[in-house]
């Protein structure tokens, strides 16, 4: 196995974070210091190590037997390939292998639905860049301290896409929803979720909040 | 390799010298733009007579009265050393593996790009120094004008196809590679430039990663979606983005600089005294040194030290890239460090 950040071999200390396989030095290098524990901190708490594993198996992907010899009928590449590669082996490997895909599509980056512009069509782009003033000789901040991380980015208005991606109900998206931890959404989040995520025929995610509601229900129920 | 050919890759200027917007902490910006031709299987699973056909497809609609260049098999030495430095072909030797199924076509400053067979059927690359998000425009013209003369691999649900899943949509990367000797100086600092870079929704990464440099203070800072997003949007959210971190990085080099001014002062002056005149330097110093010397040039007020932006980015492009030192598997030998040192005396010299 290698690390999915700098491709070293991975030797016995790996981390997995957010679904992100590292080596010791990358996890340090992205300041997941608090996971790259000493060996003396695992021996004050023997418990630690079966903490990380039942961690890192929580987070592992589904099993899924059913489809592991499907196999592209033009090119050949099986799934196996494509889930170990990252890569597929033609076009016809994107119907072939099209749920895989979209999973994958969505686990780096959230979102599977085309918003670029078409072949042969220039993007409509008005960027251009502006010279940042110089801070020399004003105010300077605070010692030690940097404060890029203390407020949320102001993200640049994003273009309206498809309807059915959005819920027009003033509940969240249904790209939102696909991040969100379901457990803090509040019971009417979930409700508003379910419609939107029907709307958009983003079935299995309508199911997760389906469920995730009747869950809280049914617990309420017991209690 | 024909003789004009020839000419024009000893002729070209290094881009990377040129005068850039924010120099002082940007490097360069890079927009690479990949495209598949429909008919041929992705690279992983092209054969090589596919391959020679593909190569020759593309071949075809590159318009040789701009661009130079051709099969990677026929490069020399001098060409692929000086395309290294220019940053046409990564430092990483595995894109000079099977030469026979690469081409590399090259405008006359090396500025714009064509790599056929490099992961993906063709990569559109467009450098520039400093900050310009211009390279975008440039890397698009290019992109357009192969979509115009090829059948590309396109889907309304996916958008242009790709081998690496990845880069399925709109097939952009921009890159910043920006040197943060401030940042990397203060404690919690490169953490905290990452939390706030995942919130934009991008990455940030060592120049160098895996390597005896990995803790230099040269980083890339890249797009990742080619989903869900316009290339509007990513050029926005980057540009918003470095103006982030170049206030940042020059935010914590005044405080540095004042509040540590002797010791500032004092490094300073060693780091250019060590380049200046060491007869061998390993790498690691060296940018070490450099980052120093980004970090305090527009406080030293003693005018003893006279060393320009450009000089400074150039000696970092080349350490960083370095691709004719002696022996690339082992830059810590003597004969790479004493290579290095000269390299480095010479141009301070000049620029003294």
């Amino acid at each position: 196995m290698k690390c999915e950040r700098c491709g070293k071999e991975l030797t016995n200390r790996i981390y997995k974070i957010n679904g992100v396989t590292l080596c010791e030095n990358c996890a340090r290098v992205l300041g997941y210091d608090r996971f790259v524990k000493d060996p003396a901190d695992l021996l004050s708490n023997p418990f630690s190590p079966l903490d990380q594993l039942a961690s890192t198996l929580m987070q592992m992907n589904e099993l899924d037997f059913g489809n592991s010899s499907l196999t592209c009928p033009k090119c050949g590449m099986t799934l196996r390939e494509f889930e170990n590669e990252g890569r597929v082996g033609c076009i016809e490997c994107y119907n072939t292998f099209n749920d895989n895909i979209v999973r994958e599509m969505f686990k780096q980056q959230g979102n599977s639905e085309y918003a670029g512009r078409l072949p042969a069509q220039s993007a409509d782009t008005d960027c251009s860049t502006k010279e940042i003033p110089q801070m020399i000789k004003k105010e300077a901040p605070k010692a030690n301290t940097i404060d890029i991380s203390e407020k949320e980015p102001e993200a640049p208005a994003k273009e309206e896409k498809a309807p059915a991606a959005k819920s027009d109900k003033g509940g969240l998206t249904v790209e939102q929803l696909m991040k969100a931890d379901l457990g803090m959404l509040s019971d009417e989040d979930l409700e508003k979720g379910i419609k939107a995520a029907a709307e958009a025929e983003e079935y299995r995610l309508a199911s997760r909040l389906r469920d995730e509601l009747k869950g809280r229900k049914e617990g309420n129920g017991n209690v | 390799m024909n003789l004009r050919e020839e000419r024009k890759v000893t002729a070209m200027s290094e881009w990377y010298t040129m005068e850039g917007k924010d120099s002082d902490v940007v490097l360069s910006t890079k927009a690479c733009i990949v495209r598949n031709i429909k008919g041929y299987n992705f690279m992983p699973r092209l054969d090589d007579k596919e391959c020679q056909s593909l190569l020759e497809t593309v071949d075809g609609a590159i318009d040789k009265n701009v661009y130079s260049g051709g099969n990677a098999a026929d490069f020399d030495k001098n060409t692929l050393l000086r395309l290294t430095r220019l940053q046409i072909l990564g430092r990483d030797a595995s894109q000079l593996a099977n030469p026979d199924r690469k081409a590399f076509y090259y405008n006359d400053d090396v500025s714009l790009s064509v790599a056929v067979g490099s992961g993906e059927h063709i990569t559109v690359k467009a450098m520039a120094a400093g900050h310009d998000i211009s390279v975008y425009k440039k890397a698009e013209n290019v992109a357009l004008d192969l979509e115009k003369k090829l059948d590309i691999a396109f889907s309304e649900n996916y958008g242009f196809l790709t081998s690496n899943v990845k880069l399925a949509g709109t097939g952009l990367k921009v890159l910043y590679t920006v040197s943060l000797p401030a940042i990397s100086k203060t404690e919690g600092g490169i953490t905290a430039l990452n939390q706030r870079v995942k919130q934009y929704e991008w990455s940030m990464y060592p120049f160098a990663e895996g390597s005896e440099i990995s803790d230099c203070d040269v980083f890339i800072i890249a797009s990742v979606n080619t989903q869900g997003v316009t290339e509007d949007e990513v050029l926005k959210r980057g540009e918003m983005l470095i103006a982030d971190v170049i206030k940042a990085e020059r935010a914590l080099r005044d405080e540095i600089a004042g509040s540590k001014k002797e010791q500032s002062q004092d490094i300073y002056g060693r780091s250019y005294g060590t380049l200046r005149y060491a007869n061998m330097i390993s790498r690691s110093e060296a940018l070490q040194a450099l980052g120093w010397l980004r970090l305090y040039r527009e406080y030293d007020d003693t005018g003893d030290i006279n060393i320009s932006w450009n000089t400074i980015n150039k000696l970092t492009m080349d350490i960083l890239w370095e691709p004719d030192a002696p022996s690339r598997r082992n830059s810590q030998s003597v004969a790479s460090q004493k290579f290095r040192a000269d390299g480095i005396r010479k141009i301070l010299k000049g620029a003294d």
